[in-house]
């Protein structure tokens, strides 16, 4: 049996971004995975050409340069790419991180909406940096906690009100606002307003009217650092941290499936493997989602029941499917969205409520050479009077492949090598519980300080010890870092 | 609308005031005659006969019954043999006592629960992540309670297997006019006594067959009034009167430990996590604020304070249910939640919340009394329960 200051489960991007952090702190960490490769719903099973459950991210800048990952072979952090609404009359609409350009392209469609588009951005930059600061503020275990635990806070509401009124009130009113609402305040262009309202519904069973797919909106634009996803790939973000962790000194095992977290007298004691091997640490910092976390890793009891009944009652219920294939014809560059009309994204939506493949889907595509990875939603997990089988599987990629025929003339000819993702396959390959990415949706009453559940916001989990340190936990959802890099330094503050 | 037991046809049938109580939905009777004192003095003397059916009950079977078990109640589930029965509280994570009743181990992987509230939500709760079935077997399974001192006897007269070998708080498999049966030495009087457990469909023939043996002995069927005396003889609390369901309870002062309602000889502190444990633990190291005792008033202190107004003692031969303050001096340090009379022991007796340190046996309080619409204050000590416990409960 070897033992540990830290045993990490999952080497996500979140698992190794503890890893990293952990380790280059002088901490004896190891990092167990159940696949043979790293990199969680970043990397699909074969490397190169297989889909994943995340096409694009990035890591905080902050996180970025604390690893040092540029000397692990990261690229200084990358622009987001344009975003390319594929409007059906052929019409491209193009947000671009140039506002020149941008405007331009708006200005196709609405000239008002391309004078207020600087305003906009200005806008949409000041409220991110500030849903950043919120990330990065430990959340302490309301309503009671201490004066120092409670500075932070005071901190962040410093920062708010630091907004000025009136984009204070605009803050604040956007987080329980639909992104058609918002939107609605600022624009009047149908396309552009789908464009933009295509990230408040990215990865969330949310449609373009639901209330809280503002905030999904505005924490789309801050994780992408933009409109499109960033300009790089995903596994260089992987492989530098993975080479960062190790450099660190941090041991990385792959095929090593964690059976049970081990307890002793209400505190973690180590791991055990689904080998039976025996590892043992004081600190486990898990990044499997809170219900795997709880109602399978963790014998249920030390657990108040009322906690765990709180965890069986997380909102998981992916929508998303992800698909992955090669053209022959030279494919446009950037993140290309079947995304025309807000009624289009919201039709798309409907389809999910009543547990039904998209018909007429909102696409997210991005483009590597001849290669496409394509974001489908909505694709339910729960489907109604059917399961996710062959059957749906073809109907499925049948729709992918007609929608791509619709903005891509001839495509359906050249393409090949189509492999799908459905929501079932993120479970069961990437331990995706209901194939959310987002390990738990981010919805209005799974944010900030009752993310994932209320009064367990801070990484802490009720058995002493135990840490969350992936997406479903405050400032999580999606690749960023973020979770990660609260979880170690919660982790370093406390006693390890 | 109240629901009837299996027992009605015949319950309803000798019940002369039609004196019908509330227990879990069901009609319950209060008592069979003009006078419960028959059917109290067949507990202490003879035998009295009561329908039990409403008691929530519970089939826990699966490989993981006994750690589901043992992760809700405070004793250890782990330990008991095939046959045993054990009376157990449990508790929320907070170490507040949710509810109160029995469990039976049937089987190596087969046990019954009885609680006065429905516990299934709360079972099922504590069992994610369990392989083990749960079944409310409340409305199929009929229930009657032969308590006092010719139990034995009676149940002998037309049991299809003696009685004789049954130790206290064991079971058996048994049949009463062919009717299969479970009978478990428990109950809930403190005297010699058995409950026997049926499939309600069947439940007719084990009344009659028991009035039948039991004619020859005084048996009576008895009601929740000479029940409610029995118990507090016996030291037995009743949930929703003397305590609080951590559940139900509205304010955090409502909810009490197993160490507060004197039930600490009920909780295991050495076996695995378990619901409230840690509280438990740090509870036991500090000691607990509250202790339920017992209290006994002076007799003639009582009399006297009838005799300043001119009156014979005017005592209720009812339990009363309801919260008398405790006093040492004129500060309040407690509360009875149950007193009554007791006639075995021609003693007025209550069960009663005090405040450390005045729950140390011994003590002398007061019990805040009315006497003529006026508060009047009557001596007592604190002393151990149970008030009565004769030699042959436990023989």
């Amino acid at each position: 049996m070897n033992s540990y200051d830290a045993i990490i489960i999952g080497a996500g991007h979140n698992g190794l971004t503890t890893a990293a952090w952990l380790a280059k702190a002088g901490k004896k960490v190891l990092v167990l995975e159940k696949r043979s490769v790293v990199g969680g719903a970043c990397v699909g099973n074969d490397a190169a050409l297989d889909p994943a459950p995340f096409s694009g991210g990035f890591l905080r800048p902050d996180i970025v340069r604390h690893l040092k990952l540029t000397q692990f072979g990261l690229n200084p952090a990358p622009v987001a790419t344009d975003l390319i609404s594929l409007l059906p009359d052929s019409r491209q609409l193009v947000l671009s991180a140039d506002p020149v350009k941008t405007a331009e392209s708006i200005a196709q469609f609405s000239a008002a909406d391309a004078a207020k588009w600087p305003d906009f951005v200005r806008f949409m930059d000041k409220a991110a940096a500030t849903l950043e600061a919120a990330y990065a503020t430990p959340i302490p275990r309301l309503p009671k906690f201490s004066p120092t635990e409670g500075l932070p806070l005071a901190q962040l509401a410093l920062k708010i009100r630091g907004l000025g009124a009136r984009d204070m009130y605009a803050f604040i009113r956007l987080l329980p606002m639909s992104a058609k609402e918002f939107l609605d305040d600022w624009f009047e262009s149908d396309a552009l307003k789908a464009a933009i309202a295509s990230l408040g519904i990215h990865n969330a069973n949310l449609g373009v009217m639901s209330a809280g797919s503002a905030y999904n909106l505005l924490h789309q634009y801050l994780i992408r650092g933009g409109w499109g996803q960033p300009a790089n790939d995903l596994r260089q973000v992987i492989a530098a941290l993975e080479s960062a962790a190790k450099a660190f000194g941090a041991e990385i095992r792959t095929s090593a499936e964690v059976a049970r977290v081990t307890v002793e007298n209400e505190r973690v004691s180590g791991v055990l493997l689904a080998s039976g091997e025996q590892n043992s640490a004081g600190t486990v910092l898990c990044s499997a989602d809170p219900k795997r976390t709880f109602l399978s890793l963790v014998t249920p009891e030390p657990l108040d029941p009322e906690f765990v009944w709180q965890v069986q009652t997380l909102k998981m219920r992916g929508v998303t499917a992800m698909a992955a294939a090669q053209s022959a014809a030279p494919l446009p560059a950037g993140t290309l969205i079947v995304a025309p009309s807000l009624n289009y994204l919201e039709r798309a939506y409907d389809a999910a409520k009543y547990g039904q493949i998209s018909e007429k889907p909102y696409l997210e595509i991005t483009t590597a050479g001849n290669s496409l990875s394509i974001h489908f939603q909505f694709a339910p997990y729960f489907l109604k009077n059917a399961t996710w089988n062959a059957e749906t599987r073809a109907k499925l990629e049948s729709i992918v492949v007609d929608t791509l025929e619709t903005r891509l003339p001839n495509l359906k000819s050249q393409i090949h090598n189509l492999k799908s993702l459905t929501p079932l396959d993120l479970e069961t390959a990437f331990s995706l519980t209901e194939g959310d990415p987002h390990h738990g949706q981010l919805a209005l009453d799974q944010f900030f300080f009752m993310r994932p559940i209320p009064g367990y916001a801070s990484q802490k989990t009720p058995i002493a010890g135990l840490y969350l340190c992936g997406s479903g936990v405050h400032g999580g959802g999606g690749v960023s870092g973020i979770a990660g890099r609260n979880a170690a330094k919660a982790v370093l503050k406390g006693s390890l | 609308m109240l629901r009837t037991t299996p027992f009605h046809p015949r319950t309803s049938l000798i019940n002369q005031l039609q004196n019908w109580r509330r227990w879990s939905g069901y009609y319950t009777a209060g008592l069979y005659e003009m006078s419960h004192e028959r059917e109290y003095w067949a507990i202490r003397n003879a035998a009295a006969l009561f329908d039990v059916s409403p008691l929530m009950k519970y089939l826990i079977e699966g490989p993981d019954a006994a750690r589901l078990l043992d992760r809700i109640v405070t004793r250890d589930v782990q330990k008991m043999s095939i046959g045993q029965v054990i009376y157990t509280p449990w508790c929320n994570a907070e170490g507040k006592v949710l509810d109160d009743g029995t469990v039976s181990r049937l089987g190596e992987t087969t046990f019954r629960m009885t609680s006065a509230d429905p516990n299934l939500r709360w079972l099922n709760l504590n069992a994610a992540g369990m392989d083990v079935s749960i079944t409310d077997i409340s409305d199929q399974m009929a229930a009657l309670s032969l308590q006092g001192p010719k139990a034995r006897v009676i149940l002998n007269r037309c049991a299809a297997k003696s009685l004789d070998g049954l130790k206290y708080f064991r079971l058996m498999e048994n049949a009463i006019a062919e009717v299969p049966v479970t009978i478990s030495r428990t109950g809930y009087t403190g005297d010699l006594g058995y409950e026997i457990w049926m499939e309600a469909a069947n439940a007719l023939p084990v009344w009659d067959a028991l009035m039948a043996a039991g004619h020859d002995y005084g048996i009576a069927p008895a009601g929740i009034l000479a029940l409610d005396v029995a118990r507090v003889e016996a030291g037995l609390i009743l949930i929703e009167t003397d305590y609080t369901a951590a559940h139900h309870a509205l304010i955090e002062s409502q909810k009490s430990s197993p160490f507060e309602l004197g039930l600490g000889w009920a909780v295991n502190l050495e076996k695995g996590p378990f619901n409230g444990k840690q509280a438990l633990v740090a509870e036991k190291a500090h000691g607990s604020e509250w202790m339920f005792v017992g209290l006994e008033v002076d007799w003639v202190g009582m009399e006297r304070l009838f005799h300043e107004v001119g009156l014979p003692p005017q005592i209720s031969p009812l339990t009363l249910r309801a919260s008398l303050p405790v006093f040492k001096g004129s500060a309040q340090v407690g509360y009875a939640s149950s007193s009554t009379w007791s006639p075995v022991l021609k003693k007025y007796i209550a069960l009663a919340h005090v405040q450390k340190p005045y729950f140390e046996i011994g003590t002398d309080v007061l019990l805040e009394v009315t006497v003529e619409h006026q508060r009047k204050y009557a001596p007592a000590k604190v002393v151990k329960t149970p008030f009565y416990e004769p030699e042959w409960k436990k023989k």
